[in-house]
């Protein structure tokens, strides 16, 4: 019990900061979110994505642009606004002070 | 050759299979349920749909087909994840940025019906509702309290409530109880998902495992929550305790059954004043063991929902509660069945009447003696060794409880307008039919003896033979002539239907005990005292002894009241007959 839930708190903020992360290399479709979160291991299935990209949006870090798509309804490509690309600046360095942290702490750990 | 649905997912049509389309529906509506809380629920599900859309045109594209089969819906479901996927997944992220569901939007928030542990009387049903309304909470215990007057109809309500509504334990749940004020627009969203919250407790009750079971344990854990808080630790102590001597009473009445049925085996029913022949009954352990069943099984389950509640123990499983729920319904109807099959034998009664003429003494006077004698069977009195063991000596039944047993038997004494008495047997028996009644109340013998002037009544009917009892009764009547005498003493008295009042009567007061004798006359206004002074004059005119006949014996159909077929009877002469006998064991010999 008191493992998963360090685990859980572990992995909440790292898989915002990471889906952040993949948008911010360019406009993406979320099912190619998707598929960058599968390679990194840190989600599963899609369905799971939808609310957490709809929250980031609302939270005002994300806007997306309808693209006509060839195959099925015209695709929602998301893209990091001003205001999310300022958010994913801090996160960077909360980051590198995190893995800074956990490197120092963990040094010399068998 | 399988029929094809056309449906419409957010403009793009599609042929599906209808196994498929209900496959597809179902989990639609499952996801749809899930984000139902959800400030964005449509957004996320049109992304949803969209994207199962572009899946099923990729697949169909792909593998050159017309129609979606069902494997493409389960291929799509399990890379779009089940609604437990999202569930654990949003554990996950709960409270990252925000408490995702209800803080977020900009218009509606959604307020839900719970218990609020923070602020409660008693369950804290009043204060989540008068949360959920917004209004004050003295406003909703005032309006229960009121609705208790009626019938207690506010009481059954609020335990409903208890039971149904849920408790608020996490930050989520307390925030969801208290929301924020409701606007228009939300208000039918909420009412609506409230509605689905309540249903899906209804529903929890019906499909959850062992869901009575479970929820009474929570219940009663509840409630012994909230006595605890209401009476401080010292009541906690006094709660628990409670607790413990319930379970005790439950294990006490469980073993309390387990004597008493053992008892009834070893010594039979006498001792319970239930009539000893239903005993006898052929299937009487089965009877046994299923009333034992009946009731050791809900004390168990009381004693365990109970420890269970107070230690916090687990409860019992549920295929061992199906498993003695099940017991429970055999036993009872084990219990039924036997029931109305001893209930038919008693359907029809059927009884005989039988005269005696009794020798009449020279001076009219009758001591009236209960026989106190233990009869025993020709195989019991082998058993006891009576003749080695008990020579010269009465057994006698320890007759000293008052109830008298149902074949008890009954006497009345009347006045006889032969100059000699006459005793009357009345035997009645019930059975399934008449012959079968007729026949059971043959098959009784009533022991009456008379020596000299001392008649000796039998205390009970005793049937011939091991069958169950039927109700078999037998009503004495004793007729004696006019100015005769009979001395009573309490030992009989109890059997005597007519009402005398020894201690009156008695000639010496001080010194009586139950053996002592008190006189009564057969006047023409029926019997009296022989000590008022009335009836001494009238009895001292001179009475005189009429000729009759010798002992006749009347008997009807087989029976003798005369002798016991193979008994041997140890004989009580304690009675102040004439002639005092040392005691004597008889013995009857068998005779066909």
């Amino acid at each position: 019990m008191l493992v998963e839930n360090t685990q859980t708190q572990m992995r909440k903020g790292i898989l915002e900061y990471c889906i952040l992360c993949v948008i911010a290399k360019g406009e993406i479709y979320a099912s190619d979110i998707i598929a960058e979160l599968k390679k990194a291991q840190l989600l599963v299935v899609e369905g799971t994505l939808y609310p957490l990209l709809t929250r980031l949006k609302n939270n005002g870090l994300l806007s997306y642009n309808w693209v006509e798509s060839t195959s099925g309804p015209p695709r929602k490509y998301y893209v990091l606004s001003p205001e999310g690309q300022e958010v994913l600046k801090h996160l960077d360095k909360t980051w590198q002070e995190l893995y800074f942290a956990v490197q120092t702490s963990i040094e010399g750990r068998k | 050759m399988n029929k094809t649905i056309i449906i419409n997912i957010n403009g793009t049509v599609f042929h599906i299979e209808e196994q498929a389309y209900e496959l597809l529906k179902e989990y639609m509506t499952d996801v749809k349920r899930h984000f139902f809380n959800s400030a964005d629920s449509l957004e996320i599900t049109t992304d949803i749909e969209n994207r199962i859309a572009e899946m099923f045109t990729e697949i169909l594209a792909r593998e050159a087909r017309q129609a979606i089969i069902d494997q493409d819906v389960t291929a799509v479901i399990e890379q779009m994840g089940s609604v437990k996927d999202f569930e654990s997944a949003e554990q996950e992220t709960a409270g990252g940025f925000n408490e995702p569901n209800f803080t977020m939007g900009a218009g509606a928030t959604t307020r839900r019906l719970f218990r609020d542990p923070e602020d409660h009387l008693i369950g804290g049903v009043c204060a989540g509702i008068a949360n959920y309304f917004d209004i004050k909470a003295v406003w909703v215990r005032l309006f229960f309290a009121v609705s208790f007057l009626f019938a207690g109809t506010g009481a059954m309500v609020y335990i409903i409530l208890w039971i149904i509504v849920p408790k608020a334990l996490t930050r989520a749940d307390k925030m969801a109880m208290k929301g924020e004020p409701l606007d228009l627009q939300g208000f039918k969203r909420n009412f609506e998902a409230e509605m689905s919250t309540v249903g899906g407790h209804l529903n929890n009750l019906r499909n959850e495992a062992r869901p009575l079971a479970f929820q009474t344990r929570d219940f009663i854990s509840d409630f012994f929550h909230h006595l605890t808080t209401f009476f401080g630790s010292a009541g906690k102590i006094l709660i628990k305790l409670l607790g413990i001597a319930i379970i005790l009473a439950c294990i006490g009445g469980s073993i309390a059954i387990v004597v008493f049925l053992f008892a009834t085996m070893v010594f039979g029913g006498n001792h319970f004043s239930v009539p000893d022949s239903f005993f006898n009954y052929t299937y009487i352990n089965q009877v046994r063991v299923a009333f034992a069943l009946l009731a050791i099984i809900p004390l168990t389950m009381l004693g365990i929902v109970i420890s269970s509640a107070v230690f916090n123990t687990t409860s019992i499983n549920r295929s061992a509660g199906y498993t003695l729920l099940i017991i429970w319904i055999s036993s009872l109807g084990v219990l039924l069945y036997h029931a109305s099959r001893v209930a038919a034998e008693f359907r029809d009664s059927a009884g005989f009447t039988q005269t005696i003429n009794l020798k009449p003494t020279a001076n009219q006077v009758y001591y009236l003696e209960l026989n106190e004698t233990r009869y025993l069977t020709h195989e019991d009195s082998t058993r006891l060794d009576v003749k080695a063991r008990f020579n010269n000596m009465v057994l006698t039944d320890d007759d000293d409880n008052d109830d008298l047993e149902p074949n008890s038997m009954r006497l009345n004494i009347e006045k006889s307008d032969v100059p000699y008495p006459v005793l009357i047997e009345e035997f009645t028996s019930r059975g399934s039919d008449y012959e079968e009644a007729l026949s059971n109340a043959r098959n009784t013998r009533y022991i009456f003896a008379q020596q000299d002037s001392v008649l000796k009544f039998d205390y009970k009917l005793r049937r011939l033979d091991h069958n169950m009892w039927h109700g078999e009764e037998v009503k004495l009547t004793l007729r004696i002539p006019l100015k005769a005498t009979i001395m009573v003493n309490d030992k009989i008295n109890r059997y005597i239907n007519n009402s005398m009042n020894l201690w009156d009567c008695s000639p010496n007061p001080e010194n009586r005990n139950n053996r002592t004798y008190s006189p009564f006359v057969m006047t023409k206004e029926g019997l009296q005292c022989k000590l008022d002074s009335a009836v001494i004059a009238a009895q001292e005119q001179p009475t005189q002894s009429n000729n009759v006949p010798d002992t006749v014996i009347m008997i009807q159909g087989k029976r003798s009241t005369q002798t016991a077929p193979d008994t041997i009877y140890i004989d009580s002469t304690e009675a102040p007959a004439p002639e005092r006998k040392p005691v004597v064991i008889r013995k009857y010999r068998k005779k066909q």
